[in-house]
């Protein structure tokens, strides 16, 4: 009788651990959180709007109320450019360290914020260019053609762009299109104030035009980079190995710089070089999701906007009236808080 | 921000910088300075007496004040201008032949070079707000300031009234052996007369007309405050309504810097734009969404505002004609 009581170990019955739930739910928990973010990016700032003319702004916009003028025209473009540009930092981020299997690497390692500001220069000496739409896609021909370069180098031999290749060839191209901007900045007043737009990553300024011209790549590039979990895992496992499981490695990683260069171009074109995000955040998604990139790059996804938003939200509230750019904010904040992830964490681990 | 910014922002501020107590007034005396070669003295902005034995020859001045001297005949050997000679709204179209062009950009003064021309005098206008001649203020590189051991500096000060500076400069240049007596200057000082009475009576045609003069930039719409503008301060004198901003900045009293989000903070009928790169920095202003929500801007009432540059009665006579049109033509709302 007693048999009969006792219920019968089956393994599908058996309460499996199954991590997937939390993360679920933590990765809802975390929406709920942007939400929140955006919703402060957008009632704080140095003009005090009322929640009710905030409401008013995107129910019956008034064109001559300055109040809705700053929340349509200035907040919300503001906010949404943070939240697309951070996720397209993290993401690109979590690429970038998978595919090259180096827990440092970040846009600054491949080229990519050398390349869109030395394409900055050369437009505004060579080409006369003027106006945010103009670096926009200078900033984005150039994030891709450094990424190009880096790749194309670190490709020659055997046996392709392998992690300390491309880490080597990033560090060269860095140097040499550096060192071009800083020669050609150096004899040209013009062309230097026009760069300090970009010299420290800032989401003040930046209105309507440059998100509509920046959110086509970044939504594109989002969409493709969500979809490369599967690779990025089989690629965490070794060359060797993933070959073995059948991945086209050159496909594959020419597929995942593509869309880093895609990312990262539109953000800096969007934002200006915004530092430690791309760097930190996917190692934060790392430390609660664990090896498992399908996680991985949805947390990276929420994760980096609420870090960025947040940071924005810091820099506008910190020294009232005036503003510090998110980009100094980050670099605050972002130093001792990456010190931390390298020694409660075994970086090496990737 | 990044250090470039701000030397950029120091520049723009410096650049911007005029100045004068209001009420301090202009400190040339009447019996400064004996024509001729003899023992020579003037009495500087700073309220010090300059003496040496001979009146100077050799002269170095900053771009705006070698441009009033140049009015009167007086040619200096070296210039030190803040911006590039062909932007700066003084020099610009003059003859510079056989004058030594020292600096191009704000705070950045050639000091070996100078030395070479072996100056006797350094004419340039005193800064009462920042107790700084020009090219001598604070932000200046170090190895720039050192101009300061070449000879004696003599200057204006930028007192509260650009027809005071217009009587300073031609008192030094009447000490210093110009003839002040030629008819050109004459009939620039009629033509001045002319355009003050225009522009007086435009202005009284208009009573309820509002005007702010203001700076767009990126970051910032800087107002000016017309306690520290010379010519901000001569228009209300004869009867034109400049907003005085309430919250001037208080390290650089030249300024209220409100953030764009404020920008619609005053509402005048007429934006003065400051004119010492008036379409680069009027461009500044239309890209910020809330521009628009400034009256003036809506309705595109602008006119350029001669800032801080101003210091013979020929260019004034010329700047109140054009800002007359515009007063004209402005549409006072509130009358």
């Amino acid at each position: 009788m007693t048999l009969l009581e006792t219920p019968t170990p089956s393994r599908e019955a058996a309460p499996r651990h199954r991590p997937g739930a939390g993360l679920a739910a933590g990765l809802v928990l975390l929406l709920g959180v942007l939400l929140v973010v955006c919703f402060f990016s957008i009632t704080l700032g140095s003009r005090g709007v009322g929640v009710p003319t905030i409401w008013k702004a995107f129910t019956d916009f008034d064109p001559g109320s300055a109040s809705e003028t700053v929340i349509r025209e200035m907040r919300v473009p503001r906010t949404l450019i943070g939240v697309l540009a951070g996720a397209a930092l993290g993401l690109s981020g979590t690429i970038l360290q998978g595919v090259t299997r180096n827990p440092l690497a970040d846009p600054g390692i491949m080229g990519i914020n050398a390349g869109a500001a030395a394409f900055i220069v050369f437009g505004i000496m060579i080409l006369g260019v003027q106006g945010v739409i103009g670096y926009v896609w200078l900033a984005f021909a150039g994030a891709g053609t450094a990424t190009v370069v880096v790749y194309g180098v670190a490709s020659f031999g055997r046996e392709g762009a392998t992690p300390v290749k491309l880490a080597l060839a990033g560090a060269a191209v860095t140097a040499v299109l550096s060192s071009l901007t800083s020669a050609i900045v150096m004899t040209n007043v013009d062309a230097l104030n026009e760069l300090r737009f970009w010299q420290v990553g800032s989401l003040a300024g930046r209105y309507m035009p440059v998100l509509w011209q920046t959110a086509p790549f970044i939504l594109v590039g989002l969409v493709i980079a969500m979809l490369t979990g599967r690779a990025l895992n089989g690629l965490a496992l070794g060359e060797d190995l993933a070959l073995a499981l059948g991945q086209r490695l050159r496909l594959t990683r020419f597929v995942m710089f593509a869309t880093v260069a895609v990312l990262c171009g539109a953000a800096t074109a969007a934002c200006g070089p915004i530092v430690f995000v791309g760097l930190v955040v996917p190692h934060l998604a790392r430390f609660i999701c664990g090896p498992d990139y399908r996680w991985i790059l949805p947390y990276a996804l929420v994760l980096t906007p609420i870090v960025l938003l947040v940071a924005d939200i810091v820099g506008r509230v910190a020294v009232s009236p005036g503003e510090l750019q998110v980009g100094v904010v980050l670099g605050v904040f972002g130093a001792p808080a990456f010190i931390a992830l390298v020694r409660y964490r075994n970086l090496a681990e990737l | 921000m990044s250090y470039v910014r701000r030397a950029a922002g120091g520049a723009i501020a410096a650049l911007l910088a005029a100045t004068a107590l209001a009420g301090c007034g202009t400190s040339a005396s009447s019996d400064d300075g004996a024509k001729g070669s003899g023992p020579w003295s003037f009495v500087s902005g700073n309220g010090k007496t300059v003496k040496l034995d001979q009146t100077p020859k050799r002269i170095i001045a900053s771009g705006a004040e070698a441009a009033a001297l140049i009015s009167f005949g007086i040619k200096p050997v070296g210039i030190y201008a803040s911006t590039t000679i062909k932007d700066d709204p003084n020099l610009k179209g003059l003859d510079l032949s056989g004058i030594t062009i020292l600096g191009e950009t704000w705070g950045e003064i050639d000091v070996e070079k100078a030395a070479a021309l072996k100056p006797d005098l350094i004419v340039a206008d005193w800064w009462p707000a920042e107790k700084a001649y020009s090219g001598l203020e604070s932000g200046v590189k170090a190895s720039s300031k050192k101009l300061a051991d070449l000879a004696p500096i003599v200057g204006v000060a930028q007192g509260d009234s650009i027809e005071a500076l217009a009587q300073g400069y031609e008192k030094l240049a009447a000490s210093l052996g110009a003839d002040v007596d030629d008819p050109k200057i004459a009939a620039d000082k009629k033509a001045f007369e002319t355009a003050k009475a225009a522009f007086k009576k435009a202005v009284a045609a208009k009573p309820g007309l509002s005007v702010l003069a203001v700076s767009p930039s990126d970051d910032v719409l800087y107002v000016a405050n017309p306690k520290y503008a010379p010519e901000l301060l001569d228009f209300q004198r004869w009867g034109l309504d400049v907003i005085n901003p309430d919250k001037p900045d208080k390290g650089f009293p030249y300024w209220e810097n409100l953030s764009w989000e404020n920008a619609d903070k005053y509402q005048p009928d007429l934006l003065l734009i400051d004119d010492r790169a008036y379409a680069s920095t009027l461009k500044q202003g239309e890209k910020q969404p809330t521009w628009n929500n400034i009256k003036a801007a809506n309705a595109k009432a602008y006119a350029p505002w001669p800032a801080y540059w101003m210091h013979t009665y020929g260019e004034y006579a010329e700047q109140l004609t054009q800002l007359t049109a515009a007063i004209t033509k402005a549409d006072d709302t509130r009358a």
